[in-house]
């Protein structure tokens, strides 16, 4: 079952004074659509100012889109700040990759915990008290870090915390926003097993924000990959790593050092993606594609179907 | 205060300057016994290690092994606070407690250091052109049209296009990815014999990180130089090194080939990080959690890693493992491997 569905998402901002000549815009997602089933991850990838983070908010509602829409569990998402919203905001959590700017570092642990039960007004402080040590315990905190503050605690135990905080009303969607970025190898391998873990035990749907594709494979059932503000595939995990058709899906992919391996594919992309105030016309993608032709400089490809369970928007690969 | 111990540990006398081995390539840096402390609380625990003319060495770790303490100590960039002892020689200099001036002609000269974030390591009010002749005037003596055109041959030699007209761009109007090509022209000004590369794409996107370590290995082959990529991805590491040390609490508890290092680890620390690794092609396997944290203060009694190794005896709690050699240019520091209990 589906649980959340963007529609043809768009959201721009605007730059600088109204009152000099005309207004430029930051496009920072432009037309996007994806789902997240119920129990199952959809991946985000691609580089800084791809529109990921923009797409993450703007599914919770924390960021209203400029056009198309939000559907979770089927409805439209309530406005932003409505009674409703706040009521449905139970349903849906954010993890960030900060999770020092994320706690609130004058309270303690359980305290943390116990606050989005307040909240949202779950339980009495009993049972919250009893609710907070069942999290603690399930993302593998003891009872004795409920009484520590957060600087007390070492990065991976924050997002820990983090995540414990986001599980605490059983939400049904968990947008992810680079969990685990911050973290060493070692620490990143503790939480993407705690967090499919628990997707396996509570059956939530993730939407996993990340640049690292290795560790996106890992979680993900579906992958979308993003290029300035819009999608340029998206597929099954396995299918977009290992037959990626989109050209730069292909450099991403072989930009990912492997093991044993290392760069042996590597493809070489020209040029850093320029930035989303200043969108190339035609393809995104086209100054930098070894693929480019004429047909890719005019007019912008759409996301249309390549195989069965993939989309890809390139005007080459198609033919 | 910066003191100096003359007690070596038994690598010292295996060191070229000590007469011994001096037939074999001399090595462009050789650290023996380097301890550093901040107060009480120790941080390395000995290390030896050297470093090969023209070789790519890597430093893998958890934050907080030590990785970076030790070129910092090396050259000198740790704060007063921190006491270090041991010896880094580079030909006949020892680095640790030489003087101020001694160092300023080696730091950027011999050896150069370029860190994890670039935007922070340039100055934002000069112009990248100055920041590059600043290091060109310092260590190799060139001033004025002969100093540009030499900063312009170096943001060539790092893949800047237009580099002429880039003289005068000023770190904030580059990518982050261009800011770590200036950073690498600078260090290459003093023609070093050794690049100190800390964790140099932890802050880039994914292809532009590819991209420069590409760069880093081809200037490397080409120049001759010697280069220390220290990294918390052993892939990466993997990708551009020739040989990896494995650094765990203060030591190094492995070091081999990377071919070696990647097929046959011996270390159970060793195995347990590229278990933590996502896989990039094939089935998902579950990834190997390391439990626990490293030792915060003092090392444990026995092996530093025993309280996280699923493989420790009884023994591995009392008792420290000596640095072992399993093979040619492969060294574990594991004490079931020396009882041949382990497999």
């Amino acid at each position: 079952m589906t649980l959340l569905r963007l529609n043809n998402i768009t959201r721009r901002f605007p730059l600088g004074s109204p009152l000099y000549g005309p207004r430029k815009y930051l496009v920072a997602v432009d037309g996007v659509s994806l789902d997240v089933e119920m129990g199952r991850t959809t991946g985000i990838v691609g580089e800084s100012g791809c529109g990921k983070s923009t797409t993450g908010r703007i599914a919770l509602g924390l960021e209203p889109p400029d056009s198309g829409g939000v559907l979770f569990q089927g409805f439209p998402l309530p406005r932003i700040d409505s009674k409703k919203w706040r009521a449905q905001r139970r349903q849906m959590q954010l993890v960030f990759q900060d999770t020092l700017a994320a706690l609130d570092r004058r309270m303690t642990v359980s305290a943390l915990i116990a606050e989005p039960l307040a909240i949202h007004g779950i339980g009495d402080p009993a049972s919250r008290e009893q609710r907070v040590a069942e999290l603690l315990h399930g993302v593998g905190l003891g009872e004795d870090h409920g009484r520590l503050y957060p600087h007390q605690l070492s990065g991976g135990q924050r997002q820990r915390v983090v995540l414990a905080r986001a599980l605490a009303p059983k939400p049904s969607l968990l947008v992810c926003d680079e969990p685990v970025s911050a973290l060493d190898l070692s620490v990143q391998a503790q939480i993407v097993n705690l967090l499919m873990d628990l997707q396996q035990e509570l059956g939530i749907g993730l939407l996993f924000i990340s640049h690292d594709l290795r560790v996106v494979r890992h979680v993900s059932d579906r992958i979308v990959v993003m290029y300035l503000g819009r999608v340029v595939e998206q597929g099954r995990a396995d299918a977009i790593i290992d037959q990626p058709a989109h050209p730069y899906t292909q450099a991403l992919v072989s930009a990912m050092p492997r093991l044993p391996g290392g760069f042996d594919h590597y493809v070489a992309l020209p040029g850093e993606p320029p930035s989303p105030t200043d969108r190339p016309c035609g393809c995104p993608f086209h100054p930098r594609c070894p693929l480019a032709r004429d047909v890719c400089r005019q007019s912008l490809p759409e996301l249309l179907p390549l195989g069965p369970e993939r989309q890809v928007a390139c005007h080459v690969v198609r033919h | 205060m910066l003191h100096k111990s003359f007690q070596n540990s038994a690598g010292a006398a295996l060191l070229p300057a000590h007469g011994i081995g001096a037939s074999a390539t001399k090595p462009a840096i050789s650290i023996a016994g380097l301890r550093v402390a901040f107060g009480d609380v120790p941080v390395l625990h000995g290390v030896d290690l050297a470093v090969n003319k023209g070789e790519a060495l890597g430093i893998v770790g958890e934050s907080g092994c030590g990785k970076s303490v030790t070129w910092r100590a090396v050259l000198g960039l740790l704060p007063k606070s921190a006491e270090i002892r041991g010896e880094a020689r580079i030909g006949d200099l020892d680095l640790v407690g030489a003087r101020q001036s001694v160092l300023d002609r080696v730091r950027g000269g011999r050896i150069a250091m370029i860190f994890q974030d670039p935007a922070s390591a340039l100055n934002p009010v000069h112009r990248i052109g100055a920041q590059i002749t600043e290091a060109l005037r310092l260590h190799r003596g060139l001033s004025g049209a002969a100093a540009r055109a030499q900063a312009c041959r170096l943001l060539d030699q790092v893949g800047i296009a237009a580099a002429a007209s880039r003289l005068n761009a000023y770190p904030h109007e580059l990518s982050g990815g261009q800011n770590q090509r200036v950073m690498i022209a600078i260090a290459l000004a003093g023609r070093p014999e050794l690049l100190i590369a800390d964790e140099p794409t932890t802050a880039l996107d994914a292809t532009v990180q590819a991209q420069i370590l590409l760069l880093l290995k081809d200037i490397q082959r080409d120049t001759g130089m010697a280069l220390v990529m220290i990294s918390h991805d052993l892939a990466a590491v993997a990708a551009i090194c020739d040989r990896a040390c494995v650094m765990y609490a203060g030591q190094i508890v492995e070091t081999a080939p990377k071919h070696t290092l990647l097929t046959a680890p011996e270390h159970p620390y060793t195995r347990d990080l590229i278990g933590a690794i996502p896989p990039s092609h094939g089935p998902r396997m579950r990834l190997t959690a390391i439990a626990g944290a490293p030792p915060q203060r003092n090392l444990p009694p026995g092996c530093a890693y025993a309280p996280r190794c699923r493989h420790a005896i009884a023994v591995c709690r009392t008792s420290r493992p000596e640095p072992r050699q399993v093979a040619a240019r492969h060294s574990v520091r594991c004490l079931r491997l020396d009882a041949g209990t382990y497999q």
